[in-house]
């Protein structure tokens, strides 16, 4: 009796020791990022692309990739921490500005991660970067364009992309090439096409401030703005936005708008025949995937600026190979969101390598130093290089253009930068007839 | 003096109530020295604060009985006050909470007036519209930052003036000073003259006009002690350093403070403060645990709204009427 109970002691400890052990042996050292997104709630669909994009660009960095020529592909591991691993750890913030802050100290003080990542919504990268700024831990922020992120004076916050006043200045190039004749394909269009603009942003943050920096261009390269709405992007309905769109009667027509808003707006302004020369969305919205999923062929002629368009791969090879891992995995390209994901994790994967520590301070110096050459990017950008705000100096926007093909399928063309084109540009916008 | 005895008064509860209140309160004194993490003391501020938006929605929801659904403007009112104060003058916010509260009573005074003309329904549709005129003002006044909202400055070293600390503990015992003044407040309320006349009036209108209540007066007086909510809202401009019309005036967040007093149990003081320990937690640990989590990102709003469906379908006096239910049952 006693020899049984002997065994079976010595099993349960035996038994014990293999959950226990292994783990202490096998675990590699990782390093902890904190990514925040909106997961659920009405951006859901945005913050579950990012994420995917964000999980395959740690997974190219932590496993050696083959046929990615990009350096990190290479690096199984940050090389100069021992071949540390990279592990993202996702918060959905909703879209909620005092749930990101919440979620930021949780993952600053609880998960203990060494920097941020995030947050997509503007607003919500206000205050989490507030919380950064209050630890001391660094945030590098890869997806929020309102252009005072960057004007605050904060020493731990970083930002990738390029925001609205560069794009909408692109923007209102391309109006000025299309009366120039600039545009491939369309010849010089008379001014009084184009002269009478409105616009329609969603009113948090970032559509506010679309809507401030679409004025003083508008005002800088000589266009009238006719009508100026700001609506909630939540909202059930935008039939009375959209009615106050069309009847001002505008040559050009101008959004920023979110994923569920923009496919009811141009639902809505399907069902009234609006018609118009010129037709834009600032991104979010426009240039998800589910954008074309959702509304096909009636798409066709609207214009969206973004930072990455599937056909850069025809002249950046990185570009289409990162791509083509992206789209074997989860079946869709990359946009111009999910891009910039590639791109934040990136950064930090280079920053990190460069600090060659995580002590916060070592990878504020190395984000401050740090300088991606272009030929390591997904993006069209000349790398990435902060300025003494934090701002990316190197990138670059593109406008895109939704064009249906002879087989009946919608393809986004690049029209702007002129250079670039891949494309003739569809002008006027067809509407939907 | 009587006044203040009657505040700190608790002997007309039963023993159960007073012990169990005695112990919440050792463990709200004890909670940042008992070593949970972080999130968890976040999500005891929100619990807080919530309570407190509760309580105050008490006042005119449960005792009195008018379904207000737009407690988020005097919220936002608190908000804006000690935000705009601090960004444009430099006031501290020891100064700018009182006037955030002021101008919140004042603006629910002004708006009760026409408002208490209404009854049921078609008033809890005004509160409503008057939440939404404010918030699109707010959205379109360029002057208080419009859509953009307003951004605080961060402090380098921490600055009790201005209510900013690196650690969370200082804004969870502030918060807690302010939780319970309210329910302080609350209790002498309820056996306030007022308080017996809102009770009045929520269960015959008539009956209590016979007995010469001027009803629409009370009622605009609870709905205007009700503003003191702004208190909490004056806490979130300092909590989050940003503010904008959607996260301080929101109809959801109106929503929101009416659905934790009214499952908690709308007229108790107990009702809100059980509401929100119910709702909080639930709404942000299944929201951080699930959230991130792939395959399960929306399971926290199933559950959650699941929750509330069975609660409100089995009891619609709320948590605290099944408490008392069972109490009832036991005895």
């Amino acid at each position: 009796m006693k020899y049984r109970k002997t065994v079976l002691f010595s099993i349960v400890v035996f038994l014990s020791l293999l959950l226990i052990v292994p783990p202490l042996f096998a675990q590699e050292k990782e390093i902890r990022i904190g990514v925040l997104y909106p997961l659920s709630g009405a951006a859901a669909t945005i913050g579950r692309d990012l994420q995917r994009a964000a999980e395959l660009t740690a997974e190219i960095i932590n496993n050696k990739t083959p046929g990615v020529d990009i350096p990190m592909a290479q690096w199984a591991g940050i090389p100069n921490l021992g071949g540390a691993k990279i592990k993202l750890i996702f918060a959905d913030h909703r879209g909620e500005p005092d749930r990101g802050a919440d979620l930021a100290k949780r993952l600053i003080l609880d998960d203990k991660v060494v920097g941020l990542m995030g947050a997509y919504h503007s607003s919500v990268t206000k205050t989490v970067s507030a919380v950064a700024e209050r630890y001391g831990i660094p945030m590098i922020n890869d997806s929020s364009t309102s252009p005072e992120l960057t004007k605050r004076g904060l020493k731990w916050f970083w930002r990738t992309t390029p925001h609205d006043d560069i794009f909408n200045k692109d923007l209102f190039e391309l109006l000025k090439g299309l009366t120039e004749g600039k545009v491939k394909g369309v010849k010089a269009i008379p001014k009084d096409q184009l002269k009478n603009v409105a616009y329609a942003c969603e009113n948090t943050e970032w559509g506010s401030s679309v809507a401030k920096s679409i004025e003083g261009f508008a005002k800088e390269y000589g266009f009238n703005i006719t009508k100026k709405i700001l609506y909630n992007a939540n909202s059930p309905d935008l039939t009375s936005e959209a009615k106050a769109l069309v009847s001002v009667k505008p040559d050009v027509m101008l959004f920023a708008s979110y994923l569920s808003d923009s496919l009811l707006m141009i639902r809505t302004l399907k069902g009234m025949k609006a018609s118009t020369n010129f037709f834009w969305g600032q991104d979010a919205g426009f240039e998800m995937a589910d954008f074309v999923k959702t509304l096909g062929t009636d798409t066709n002629g609207v214009l969206t600026r973004t930072v990455f368009i599937a056909k850069i791969a025809k002249v950046k090879k990185v570009a289409g190979q990162v791509n083509a891992l992206y789209k074997e995995k989860y079946g869709d390209d990359l946009t111009g969101a999910t891009a910039r994901s590639v791109v934040g994790v990136q950064t930090w994967a280079y920053v990190l390598n460069k600090a060659g520590s995580t002590d916060p301070k070592a990878i504020q110096k190395a984000c401050n130093e740090i300088n991606i050459p272009a030929n390591d990017l997904v993006m069209p950008w000349a790398g990435v290089k902060f300025d003494a705000t934090g701002q990316n100096i190197l990138g670059r926007g593109l406008i895109g253009q939704y064009q249906k093909t002879k087989e009946g399928m919608i393809d986004l063309e690049i029209i702007y930068p002129f250079e670039l084109a891949t494309a003739n540009m569809i002008y006027p916008f067809p509407g939907w007839k | 003096m009587e006044k203040l005895k009657d505040a700190f008064d608790f002997r007309d509860f039963s023993r159960a109530e007073q012990v169990g209140f005695t112990i919440f309160s050792i463990f709200l004194l004890l909670f940042p020295w008992l070593g949970a993490g972080s999130f968890v003391k976040v999500v005891m501020i929100q619990f807080l604060l919530f309570s407190l938006f509760g309580m105050g929605w008490n006042t005119i929801g449960g005792y009195g009985g008018q379904v207000d659904l737009g407690k988020a403007q005097c919220v936002g009112i608190g908000a804006y006050t000690v935000a705009l104060t601090m960004v444009w003058w430099k006031i501290p916010f020891w100064v700018s909470m009182p006037m955030g509260i002021l101008l919140a009573v004042g603006y629910s005074f002004m708006i009760g007036y026409p408002l208490f003309r209404l009854k049921g329904h078609y008033f809890a549709i005004a509160t409503i519209a008057t939440s939404l005129v404010l918030q699109d003002i707010f959205a379109n006044w360029k002057l208080v930052g419009a859509a953009k909202g307003i951004e605080l400055p961060i402090h380098d070293h921490p600055d009790f003036l201005y209510m900013q600390f690196k650690s969370d503990t200082y804004y969870y015992y502030f918060i807690m000073v302010l939780f319970y003044v309210a329910i302080f407040y609350m209790n002498w309320f309820r056996r306030s003259k007022l308080g017996y006349q809102l009770r009045m009036i929520k269960d015959d209108e008539d009956a209590a006009e016979s007995l010469g209540i001027d009803i629409r007066w009370c009622k605009i007086k609870a709905y205007s002690i009700s503003a003191f909510v702004a208190v909490g809202g004056g806490f979130m401009a300092v909590y989050n350093l940003y503010i904008d019309p959607v996260s301080v005036m929101d109809l959801d967040l109106s929503i929101k403070i009416a659905l934790m007093a009214m499952l908690g149990g709308a007229g108790s003081l107990w009702g809100p403060i059980i509401g929100a320990a119910f709702l909080v937690p639930l709404d942000r640990f299944l929201g951080s645990w699930l959230g991130g989590q792939k395959g399960l990102i929306g399971l926290d709003f199933m559950i959650y709204a699941m929750l509330i469906m069975v609660v409100s379908a089995y009891q619609p006096r709320g948590i605290w009427g099944i408490i008392e239910q069972f109490r009832r049952k036991g005895s």
